[in-house]
């Protein structure tokens, strides 16, 4: 009786055994596609082991095209213009491309695998992307809810990005929440100090990352981070530049700002800085002092409540009203702007009314 | 059993389809059959898996679990070769044909889990069918199933815009049309007794 | 009672700290379909529909969102303020799309009473008819909210 159970039980291991070796092998034999070449911008060329998805292939490869939902196929973050090799558009993705991404054969890198010789095309910005580690060296207190935070580079030592870009934070699981999120802020340091960033983080209700930084964080701690993204970033021409930002938006105008003072300047450029109150400003003097550094540079706090005897009652409200005086040439100036949805709206709307080209107004959304 | 496989194969289509008279497959068949296309696929996939997975089953059976003295176990043993089989299917697949994948490799899975396929395997001992019968029964419950499931397709897009009772949306109307579809099968059932 | 896959993934989406810092259930011990079911029938005694509801909250963050700072007066009875923090959220049904971080703030002159909703609640009541939890910090009370909007 014993032995019947025993044989029959390893009857059954035996089969079901024989066919999981069967589907390893097969495994092994069938899902290997050899080493497939993935040509990106048709300038360069980087062997990877078929069968994983784009997204993860490209990220073996050091190159991170942006993904915020990791891979499940649900932020549609990662597009990327996949030009031949990338086999039938999928279910999947069809409800995060439109119909014009779609022509474009744009598709999800999450989505796609990797089983043939492939052409992609990418911004060219990302192969500077890169993971760092770094450690916490100095944590400022701007406002009550603004903080400004210096990170030194451990791994790798040195970043290089353009003045205007972000970077994505890591935050540790703390208190209730149990995994890892990422979020997105600009750099406000140069891009000259290549060893270390400085981000300024502003805390909002509710944010999972905000109040990790705010609340969790201290001088010393280790934190991970991906970069630099974005094409938020100054063009060299000669025009003249109105920059607009408010809240946290102040830290990519930093970052161009003192990278101006390195490289000198003489365009002309106006900043105006829209705040709530008086309580809002910050790093007023470190601004006022810019405009003894450049030739042509006024540094504008627009307040929209003003407090009685306050000095910065000169400027209250909007801030549309006071890009008319400031703009001299509409055809012959920039706009830079960063900031919440809403203020760049109403700002591009005034800025293209006064006649200054579309495709001179670069702004850094909150998207 | 002494029956023809040819007619075997034409009864396991009409006369005793494995869906509307023996009621099995059901949740893919519901959950699928909200659009031609897609019913057509997960179809095609049922024939598919289901001949090969019954024809290895059988051999599974008479070769290996008859002589082990180990046919209590069918049950087990039968549900990990389907799995198996539906996991290398899809290997192959993938591998070789591209095109077919993109539009069978996302139903294949779904198959696992899909009781016609476990009930044929099952009928087919019961019956006591031999090779070339259960070859002819398994493929025709397959292409069986595949009527049965464009037929309710075709149905729901043509009454999806319709008024139906706002509890009776979805599956409950869907169960009903097969109901009503599984009365006319019915008739069909004098012909010939395969059961 | 037993849970789908989707219905548990949905609940792990609500928890704390994983989409937002204090979930969407708060301290509500019920299931999520019930807290629909429950706002739905106090809906249905108002005689108001989810969508008519989420209709109006997203006109009223629309009239505010240009306005950055500061509060606006409309229909010269709400104080309304929209506030936009960077990113996007994800919805936790697994709907695709990221929804824009807004916060607006709403002030019934009248009635003096504040409320305040999220960008993604304007989604959750028009696709999911989903409140929140009671305790939730984005919780919207249905018959507050009618009170107050309406």
């Amino acid at each position: 009786m014993f032995l019947q159970i025993i044989s029959d039980i390893g009857a059954t291991a035996l089969i079901s055994v024989i066919l999981a070796v069967i589907l390893v092998i097969a495994q092994r034999y069938l899902n290997d596609y050899g080493i497939c070449k993935i040509n990106i911008n048709k300038k360069r060329e980087v062997s990877v082991k078929g069968g994983s998805t784009l997204l993860n292939s490209l990220s073996d490869q050091q190159i991170y095209l942006a993904s915020a939902c990791g891979g499940k196929g649900s932020c549609g973050a990662c597009k990327c213009q996949v030009l031949t090799g990338g086999g039938p558009l999928l279910p999947t993705e069809k409800p995060l491309l439109t119909v014009k991404e779609q022509q474009d054969n744009f598709r999800l890198a999450c989505q796609i695998k990797v089983k043939t010789d492939i052409n992609i095309n990418i911004p060219e910005s990302i192969f500077n992307i890169r993971k760092y580690k770094a450690q916490i060296t100095e944590i400022l207190d701007y406002t009550y809810d603004i903080k400004g935070i210096t990170f030194k580079l451990l791994e790798p030592v040195k970043i290089d990005f353009k003045a205007g870009q972000y970077v994505q934070l890591e935050t540790q699981p703390y208190g209730k929440v149990k995994q890892k999120t990422m979020r997105a802020y600009s750099i406000s340091s140069k891009p000259e100090d290549t060893d270390s960033i400085q981000l300024i983080v502003r805390l909002v209700p509710e944010g999972i990352c905000t109040t990790w930084v705010h609340k969790y964080l201290k001088v010393g701690d280790e934190v991970r981070f991906t970069g630099p993204y974005g094409d938020f970033f100054i063009r060299d021409t000669d025009a003249d530049m109105i920059f607009i930002a408010g809240g946290s938006g102040k830290a990519p105008i930093k970052s161009i700002l003192e990278h101006l003072q390195v490289v000198g300047t003489t365009r002309k450029m106006m900043y105006f800085f829209g705040a709530r109150t008086e309580h809002d400003l910050y790093l007023t003097d470190e601004f006022k002092a810019f405009e003894k550094v450049f030739p042509d540079f006024q540094y504008v706090p627009v307040l929209s409540r003003c407090d009685d005897g306050s000095k910065w009652c000169a400027r209250t409200g909007y801030i549309m009203p006071y890009l008319k005086d400031a703009i001299k040439d509409p055809k012959k100036t920039e706009a830079y702007m960063c900031g919440s949805p809403g203020m760049l709206d109403a700002c591009q709307k005034e800025l293209l009314a006064l006649g200054v080209p579309q495709d001179k107004i670069y702004y850094d959304s909150f998207a | 059993m002494n029956i023809s496989p040819f007619i075997l194969f034409w009864a396991a289509i009409f006369t005793s389809n494995i869906l509307l008279t023996n009621f099995l497959g059901m949740c893919s068949y519901l959950s699928v059959s909200k659009e031609m296309e897609s019913a057509f696929g997960l179809g095609v996939a049922v024939i598919f898996v289901l001949t090969i997975t019954c024809a290895l089953n059988w051999l599974v059976y008479y070769y290996l679990l008859v002589p082990l003295h180990i046919v209590y176990l069918q049950y087990i043993i039968f549900i990990i070769v389907i799995a198996a089989t539906v996991q290398l299917l899809e290997l192959i697949i993938e591998r070789f044909s591209p095109a077919l994948y993109y539009t069978l490799g996302i139903f294949l899975p779904l198959i696992t889990v899909n009781c016609a396929i476990f009930g044929v395997a099952l009928f087919m001992i019961i019956r006591n069918y031999d090779f070339l019968q259960t070859l002819a029964y398994a493929s025709g419950s397959g292409i069986g199933w595949l009527l049965a499931i464009l037929m309710l397709a075709g149905i729901r897009s043509r009454i999806k815009d319709k008024l139906i009772p706002a509890g009776l949306q979805g599956a409950g109307i869907s169960l009903i049309v097969t109901g009503i579809m599984a009365l006319a099968f019915v008739g069909f059932s004098g012909i010939v007794n395969v059961q | 009672m037993k849970q789908s896959p989707k219905e548990i993934k949905i609940t792990a989406r609500m928890q704390p700290g994983v989409i937002t810092l204090s979930g969407f259930l708060g301290e509500d011990d019920r299931h999520y379909h019930e807290i629909i079911a429950d706002d739905e029938k106090t809906l249905a005694a108002y005689g108001f529909s989810p969508e008519v509801i989420a209709d109006r909250l997203e006109y009223f963050t629309n009239a505010s969102f240009e306005n950055f700072t500061g509060v606006e007066f409309i229909e010269n009875l709400y104080q309304v303020e929209t506030e936009v923090t960077r990113g996007k959220l994800p919805c936790p049904f697994s709907h695709a799309g990221l929804y824009r971080k807004t916060v607006t703030t709403l002030t019934n002159t009248k009635t003096g009473v504040t409320i305040r909703w999220s960008g993604l609640n304007i989604h959750l009541i028009r696709e999911h008819h989903f409140f929140e939890g009671k305790g939730s910090t984005f919780r919207l009370e249905p018959e507050l909210l009618i009170k107050t909007i309406f």
